[in-house]
């Protein structure tokens, strides 16, 4: 009887193995049949013949028709309106004139004249004016365009006239063209919209320029794909679907691949861990690896393919070319000199500081620990642009102060920041928090007795910390320098403001440069990228996993009572030191910031009563371009950080609660994505994610959240993750015994013991995705612009003084952040 | 080696005061332990005679020198001390030899001098064949004795020992006690020894400082302070022990639980007052005894037999020899004889001295 009972179990679980072995074949087989649908569809798709002279022609033809029935229904709306509402529709244009533009009504008139001749009635020739504004190029075009729709949005018909003729400018540069493409596509239905250039361009009041068409063209080839499926849809050729299938043939490609790859690591899985049932974790496993596999994985792979394979076969004729320039030598050999420097530089400063403010009795230890760890929270570009405003050679008012001082005769100088120097000690005052911390949190961890046992040795204070504190605390002092050097090889903020206009370029500059000229500069930027990457890997891989074995443990069972050096008679002057030190690194830069932002002039002082004004703080809290980039930048950062700190709860899980095979691979993945420099990520999505690999999410918020995310999920990740270690497993097993279910433990038990680290992980991954300017510089398009790069742009194209203003602004709102936190987390954790 | 003098020493934080009036002298050579539950202020005795710790008022002298007090402070690495740490402190980047070594490099000794002294210590402490490990490749008590070596190797003139066998297993525990001890003794130094572990305490020292509440209860020899405590405190802190109130008149003691008296010939004290009882004094017996009483309840623990005996509206426990399982059962009505007891004025202090235990 008990014989049979046994067999019956053992047939069923045999049975059900059987099951999830077939299940697992056949959706091998799936994902293989998709892969070949893909590829097929692509043949159809080039035997097709794409010619993009021929689509242009062809879209154009098509779209002449339906243009001529908007301008109809256009000129319809027109009539139909009355006069109150032609006179509100004016009044919308004129004002968006005069606000964009400055024009008053003189001008309006004169420039439509100008432009239009007596051709067209008030309304038309406004938005034909706002058109023509749309020749000159700067930043502020996208924004009026941008706000001309808004002013006309419950007037659809209109909208589209309106874009019409925005078409109709030409466009003055490349770069502009290529804006007014999407700035187009994205605002409707962009099959439709496509249609309109071709035929808009072609009206018979404005000659269409070569730029324009050159520009068009390429937008048709850049969605090759897509306006074939689309123009053979059209023509009859194939079926509706057919032509889906061709659209999206890459796509299938790639979910097919994801699929096949999945089923492969799970089927592996199962066999190592022989255990033929399908685990829900495995799943969750398999999702966070498929994210990182298209966006990270795939990218960074391309841009080495790329790099060495430029036109599809071996070559390293991009490397020959980048680095026989010698402007490319001189910035890889700057990057290297300037992060080497820092590395040094901070790493001299951090531990000294370190140890002042966790072993000795310095006056307001706590209070310089919070205000070093403070820089951590700021953007970078914002010391830079301090210290652009202290150093500059002509009238940083260091510069000034320094030759009044001096007596000075020479109207530049003495210091300037414009210079390699200039950059290392921007770039040094910016990351040594990094190594700060890092020793910090070792020091912190450190027996203390290590030291009292050397102290009752014979040996004074100073041999301590040379002979024990020191050669214990090298492992972290290594990683703490490998940090800074990384982070300053791989940082742009900082060389784009001082780097650039000093001509000193770093491997970032160059890259973000090159990006900006076409196709050829794509790759170029490839190759520099390639070189940053293989830094950051290399250093990714000494300190993750040769210094990270070489870690003394040393944290013993007592409750830690640090071992507090007495400075005695150096007591003040060292407390003089560090003041000194705080004040010229953190207090001197943040009030010029300040300062400059209550300024008209930047030359003159803000104590000139003509010279002080509140108005950059009421512009930009008024500007709704502003805004909107502080809205994006606080969307990107809050998304970021909550679908980051659910990705990181379940990886901490899966890290610390289950032992489940293949668990590793994901926090691999993970850290490697935050070693990546930003740029390259950046890069790497780009060049992968514009659909010529099935994804396309090029030129949306989309690409910029997970460029966030592979960034930052670490940070928010390793917080969570050593928080679950240390809450042994027995409280949770405790809580299952006594009754709770697995949710309701987590609900009741993990949930409430790890939130405040959960809290402290959310903003860890927001703060940087809010400020972010590497990443958003390449990826940004005008609808997903974010704060800091419209801090960069107002720095760069606009004023001084309004973007302090914005730096300032950003400044409060992260400290306030930070402050949030500490109440949340009821003062456990502060950044 | 040298005494170590305390004179009127006082240690506060803030407002909380740790150490209360200490005056005690150390003598020369001798193996003294600080005794007492945690918090009571015996590591920060330690720590101040270390000088990691400044005294709030008072003095404390090593030898005839000066070390701590008034506007004299002599820092740690002045006052000639050799220290081991609960958590050993041995310096994970050095190796054995070095770690010994370190007390005698700082004060530049020659190379020969130091191989030869670190060598003779490794040798006491049983590490000679480990000089060139490091210490993550030794065990727990291993790493002990060198640390014990390294507190050593410069022949300091006071040995202070802060709980240095509370993270080892009790086995070794065991072993290591004596080792120190026996080392102790060979070098003749004075040795100051912090522990919570009555039983160190009573196995090495030759007198025991019993501290509760910043305060010194009693100073003394283990015997001392085991048979003749000088508070109710004391008693109940070393080994077992039971109070029974009572009234002493007449040569004899009458318990009011037990319904019955036991004899008290001295009569030092009158009155109402508290008997404490080790219940290792008492004796039971079929057939010899004072005290009648029944049998409640047994634990056979190998070498003893702990049992609860019902003598009038109490159980008093009693902790017989490992044979006499044998002969009682649960439920016989046996005699009982107390051998030995300590009288106490009933002052009505006990519970609060008793609270603080922990």
């Amino acid at each position: 009887m008990i014989k049979t009972l046994q067999q019956n179990e053992q047939d069923s679980m045999k049975r059900s193995q059987t099951i999830v072995k077939i299940a697992l074949v056949l959706v091998f087989v799936l994902s293989t049949a998709m892969i070949v649908a893909g590829f097929l569809s692509m043949r159809t798709f080039n035997a097709s013949g794409f010619d993009a002279e021929n689509a242009y022609a062809s879209i154009r033809s098509l779209g002449t028709e339906v243009a001529r029935n908007y301008r109809a229904d256009t000129a319809a709306m027109l009539d139909q309106l009355d006069g109150g509402e032609r006179e509100a529709l004016g009044g919308a244009v004129r004002t968006l004139l005069s606000d964009a533009w400055g024009m008053d009504e003189a001008q309006m008139t004169a420039t439509a004249q100008e432009t239009l001749g007596e051709r067209v009635d008030t309304e038309e020739a406004l938005y034909q004016l706002l058109a023509a504004t749309y020749a000159i190029d700067g930043p502020r075009v996208t924004s009026s365009i941008k706000r001309g729709l808004d002013a006309v949005e419950d007037m659809p018909a209109f909208r589209l006239a309106l874009l019409s003729a925005v078409a109709t400018g030409s466009p003055a540069s490349e770069e502009n063209g290529l804006a007014q493409v999407e700035a187009l596509t994205k605002a409707y239905d962009p099959s439709l919209m496509m249609q309109l250039f071709f035929t808009t361009i072609n009206a018979d009041y404005t000659p269409v320029s070569d730029d324009v068409v050159t520009t068009y063209k390429r937008a048709v080839r850049g969605d090759e794909q897509k306006v074939t499926s689309y123009l053979m849809a059209v023509s009859g050729s194939v079926s509706l679907v057919q032509a889906m299938v061709i659209e999206h043939s890459r796509t299938t490609i790639l979910l097919g691949v994801l699929l096949a790859i999945d089923i492969l690591l799970l089927a592996f899985l199962m066999a190592t861990e022989r255990v033929w049932k399908l685990d829900f974790k495995w799943i969750m496993i398999l999702l966070i690896i498929d994210f990182l596999l298209v966006f990270q994985v795939l990218p960074l792979i391309y841009l080495v393919g790329k790099a060495f394979f430029p036109e599809g076969s071996f070559s390293l004729e991009t490397f020959t070319r980048l680095y026989t320039y010698s402007l490319n030598w001189n910035a890889l050999k700057n990057t290297l000199i300037a992060a080497s420097a820092t590395m040094v530089l901070g790493t001299l400063l951090a531990f000294p500081l370190a140890w002042l403010v966790g072993r000795t009795n310095l006056y307001g230890k706590k209070f310089f620990r919070s205000l070093f760890v403070l820089t951590y929270m700021v953007p970078p570009y914002v010391g830079a642009m301090a210290w652009l405003r202290l150093l500059n050679n002509n009238v940083g008012t260091i510069n000034v102060f320094f030759r009044f001082l001096f007596q000075l005769d020479t109207t530049t100088g003495p210091l300037n920041i414009y210079t390699l120097g200039g950059l290392i000690w921007v770039l040094t005052t910016f990351y040594y928090p990094y190594a700060f911390i890092t020793i910090s949190r070792a020091m912190e961890k450190m027996d203390p007795s290590l030291e009292e046992a050397s102290r009752i040795s014979g040996a004074n204070p100073v041999i301590t910390v040379l002979r024990v504190t020191l050669p214990m605390m090298t492992p972290s002092l290594i990683a703490g320098a490998l940090l800074v050097f990384v982070c300053a090889a791989s940082c742009y903020g900082i060389p784009s403001i001082i780097g650039a206009p000093g001509r000193v370029h770093t491997v970032t500059t160059r890259i973000i440069e090159y990006y900006g000229r076409g196709t050829q500069g794509v790759n170029d930027a490839t190759g520099m990228a390639v070189f940053l990457m293989v830094i950051a890997i290399i250093v990714l891989y000494i300190s993750d996993f040769v210094i990270a074995k070489r870690q003394y443990i040393t944290v013993s069972g007592k409750s830690m009572r640090p071992n507090i050096v007495d400075l005695r008679g150096w007591r003040i002057p060292l407390t003089i030191l560090v003041s000194l030190f705080a004040v010229v690194v953190i207090l001197i830069p943040f009030t010029t910031i300040l300062v400059t932002s209550f300024k008209i002039d930047v030359g003159k002082s803000v104590f000139d009563p003509t010279n002080f004004t509140l108005g950059q703080w009421t512009t930009i809290f008024s500007r709704s371009e502003t805004l909107a980039c502080l809205k994006n930048s606080l969307i990107f950062g809050a998304v970021t950080a909550t679908v980051g700190i659910v990705v990181a709860c379940v990886m901490s899980y899966l890290l610390q609660r289950t032992k489940i095979r293949g668990r590793k691979l994901p926090d691999f993945l993970i850290t490697l994505g935050s070693g990546t420099p930003s740029v390259v990520i950046a890069l790497g999505l780009i060049m992968t994610m514009r659909g010529n690999y099935g994804v396309n999410i090029y030129n949306t918020a989309y690409i910029i959240i997970i460029a966030y995310l592979i960034k930052y999920l670490m940070m928010g990740m390793r917080t969570v993750v050593s928080a679950m270690s240390q809450i042994h497993a027995s409280l949770e097993e405790c809580s299952q015994i006594s009754g709770a279910s697995w949710t309701k433990t987590m609900f009741k038990i993990t949930g409430p013991l790890i939130f405040p680290s959960i809290a402290a992980g959310w903003f860890l991954i927001f703060i940087p995705s809010f400020y972010e300017l590497s990443m958003t510089t390449l990826l940004y398009s005008n609808s997903t612009k974010t704060i800091g790069f419209q801090l960069y742009e107002y720095w760069t194209f606009t004023s001084q003084p309004q973007s302090c203003a914005m730096a300032f602004g950003i400044l409060l709102i992260v400290v306030f952040l930070n402050f949030v936190l500490n109440r949340l987390t009821k003062g456990e954790f502060s950044i | 080696m040298s005494s170590i003098t305390i004179k009127n020493l006082t240690k506060s934080y803030g407002s909380v005061q740790v150490l209360k009036e200490f005056n005690e002298v150390f003598n020369d050579g001798e193996f003294i332990t600080l005794l007492g539950p945690s918090g009571c202020g015996k590591t920060t005795m330690l720590r101040t005679i270390a000088g990691f710790e400044t005294p709030t008022t008072g003095e404390i002298y090593i030898g005839d020198r000066l070390v701590s007090g008034g506007k004299t402070f002599l820092p740690p690495e002045k006052r000639d001390i050799g220290m081991v740490f609960q958590s050993y402190a041995v310096w994970p980047h050095m190796n054995v030899f070095d770690n010994v070594a370190y007390p005698l490099q700082i004060k530049h000794k020659p190379k020969a001098e130091i191989k030869q002294k670190v060598e003779r210590v490794l040798s006491i402490v049983h590490l000679s064949q480990y000089a060139q490990r490091l210490p993550n490749q030794l065990s727990g008590g291993q790493q002990q004795r060198v640390a014990l070596a390294r507190a050593l190797v410069a022949q300091p003139k006071v040995l202070l020992l802060d709980e240095p066998l509370s993270n080892l297993d009790a086995k070794l525990r065991e072993s290591m006690r004596f080792e120190i001890k026996e080392i102790a003794k060979e070098l003749g130094i004075t040795v100051v020894y912090v522990t919570h572990d009555q039983t160190e305490a009573m196995a090495m020292s030759d007198r025991i400082f019993l501290i509760n509440n910043g305060v010194v209860q009693q100073s003394g020899t283990p015997d001392e302070i085991y048979n003749r405590p000088a508070n109710q405190f004391v008693a109940d802190f070393l080994g077992k022990v039971e109070f029974f109130k009572g009234v002493a008149a007449d040569g004899q003691i009458t318990i009011g639980d037990w319904k019955q008296a036991i004899a008290y010939p001295a009569m030092e004290r009158q009155g109402k007052v508290e008997v404490a009882i080790r219940p290792e004094n008492i004796r039971m017996s079929k057939t010899e005894g004072t005290l009648r009483g029944v049998i409640e309840t047994m634990y056979y623990l190998g070498d003893v037999n702990d049992c609860r005996v019902r003598v009038g509206d109490a159980l008093v426990r009693v902790i017989a020899e490992g044979y006499s399982h044998r002969e009682f059962a649960v439920g016989d009505e046996v005699l009982l004889n107390v051998r030995e007891f300590i009288v106490f004025d009933d002052d009505g202090s006990l519970e609060e001295q008793l609270k603080i235990k922990t």
